[in-house]
């Protein structure tokens, strides 16, 4: 067990809102990533060649949510092959994205992608912790199932945006926490962004949650629980006193700078407090890409348990939860984690060094693995998430000085 | 070597629109937040069906008082941390 490991009395997890991997970190230019040419493409419906282009706003250019539900995603990443030996080639995104725009050139947008200078939070806390290469969202569909995944490590079946009913004997990760006597909580922004999807648990076990003032205070005070999982604002909101409060989770067409901000601000509510600092490993995690164009075609995985029947994927056939969705940053972050760490970083020859598949599982049994190593004795998990890849080894033997570790100035 | 600091970009205040449409997250969000209002209510009403005048005895009484407080002050039924304990 490394030092790093031993340190370890918290895990706080961040999990923002539709964007790929290629939009928001392809364009870093750092040896092992798994990231942009320039050269990658999608046809248009025109049948036109769109390359990938560096040039993504930070709001106005995906005003038309791009699709990102279990047919539209099916058709990114397939380019809509629909024969019995269709090979996924992410050829899809521009065609299903001019469903949305009924606009040619707006179509096009979809293959935008950052520049890093123009996310100077995410882009530093990747390059001067780690970023995963290969974090994909748990189902190739949209919000609500992916962040199942997190809180659950299942859906129960779910491949849309319905309301879900648990199913016993499947425990959300907060609630073996606190039946294995931890500590955990939720902590959404405020009651106007509220909790996304976990209201089964909001209805049944309202003291799991708290409020962001709460996180920060928490972290302040150094009564931090052993599990946090911080929601964003999911609104543009006029706050009590009638001022603007802006929406962090940047699901377009959000303003991405407001969740940098967000990102910044958590990160310092950790970094300020020395023994929480040093004791708390921070995930900065997408739910889903949102529609948006990656060049990473999502691998097979541990089928999940349950079929979606053909109806309610959407695509007329059954879903049997056996291939992730697509990649989506991801960003871990400890003084004990060495600068420029990559998981699975891409070799010269284009292949993947000890290719380790992250999904929103990963979360669950990380935390279950770490805090309730007896956990599985009671069997109240899924065999997916059991078989899902944890990130605790990349804690090493080395703590960074705290003058090595990034400083935000909001 | 000094820490590396990196200022934060303000968003600027163009960016607030809460006249935006909402997308399919936020209304999906309001569905479910209604159903489980819906389930709210229903434990609400079968407390309020119970009439505290034909409990006579204290355990009967102090079941009733628990229950009407977990509506009242959910937060109050926060579980007992047992460490070490069965889950």
């Amino acid at each position: 067990m490394s030092e790093g490991l031993k340190a370890l009395k918290h895990i706080v997890v961040l999990m923002m809102e539709n964007r790929s991997f290629d939009h928001m970190l392809g364009g870093l230019k750092v040896p092992g990533i798994n990231g942009l040419t320039g050269n990658e493409s999608n046809p248009d419906t025109k049948g036109n060649k769109v390359k990938v282009s560096q040039s993504a706003k930070f709001q106005g250019q995906l005003e038309a949510d791009p699709d990102h539900h279990f047919p539209g995603v099916d058709m990114q990443i397939y380019g809509g092959q629909t024969g019995d030996n269709r090979v996924a080639n992410m050829q899809g995104f521009v065609l299903d994205y001019f469903t949305q725009t009924n606009d040619v050139n707006k179509s096009h947008a979809i293959m935008n992608y950052f520049k890093p200078d123009d996310l100077p939070i995410l882009t530093n806390l990747a390059t001067e912790f780690a970023f995963f290469n290969t974090w994909f969202a748990s189902i190739p569909g949209p919000t609500i199932c992916n962040r199942a995944f997190a809180h659950y490590g299942t859906s129960f079946g779910q491949v849309g945006m319905d309301f879900f009913y648990l199913l016993d004997p499947i425990l959300s990760i907060y609630e073996r926490m606190i039946k294995g006597g931890h500590t955990s909580k939720l902590y959404y922004y405020n009651q106007a962004s509220s909790t996304m999807e976990v209201v089964n648990l909001l209805k049944n076990q309202p003291q799991l949650f708290g409020t962001f003032e709460q996180f920060i205070a928490d972290c302040k005070s150094g009564v931090l629980p052993e599990y946090s999982f911080i929601e964003p604002c999911y609104s543009d909101q006029i706050g009590d006193d009638g001022g603007a409060i802006i929406a962090s989770d940047q699901h377009p067409d959000h303003d991405v700078r407001e969740g940098e901000r967000f990102m910044a601000t958590v990160y310092d509510a950790i970094r300020i407090n020395p023994d929480l600092w040093q004791s708390t490993i921070l995930l900065i995690v997408y739910d889903e890409h949102g529609g948006i164009y990656d060049h990473v075609v999502p691998p097979d995985c541990t089928p999940g348990g349950y079929t979606a029947k053909p109806d309610a994927t959407g695509t007329g056939r059954p879903f049997s939860f056996d291939r992730l969705g697509v990649r989506v940053p991801a960003v871990l972050i400890s003084p004990w984690i060495p600068r420029g760490t990559i998981v699975s970083p891409m070799k010269s020859d284009g292949t993947m060094q000890n290719q380790r598949n992250f999904e929103h599982a990963s979360i669950p049994n990380t935390v279950t693995n770490h805090f309730l190593p007896d956990f599985d004795q009671n069997n109240k998990r899924t065999d997916r998430e059991k078989k899902s890849e944890t990130f605790l080894d990349l804690l090493t033997d080395t703590m960074r000085p705290d003058d090595d570790c990034i400083a935000f100035d909001l | 070597m000094p820490r590396k600091v990196i200022a934060v970009p303000k968003t600027p205040k163009e960016a607030h629109n809460p006249n935006r449409r909402a997308g399919t997250l936020l209304r999906s969000q309001a569905l479910h937040l209604h159903e489980a209002l819906k389930w709210h209510m229903r434990d609400v009403q079968a407390v309020l069906a119970i009439n505290p005048r034909t409990l006579h005895t204290e355990g009967a009484i102090s079941k009733y008082i628990q229950k009407v407080t977990a509506v009242l002050h959910p937060h109050a039924t926060e579980p007992q941390i047992k460490q070490g304990g069965e889950l």
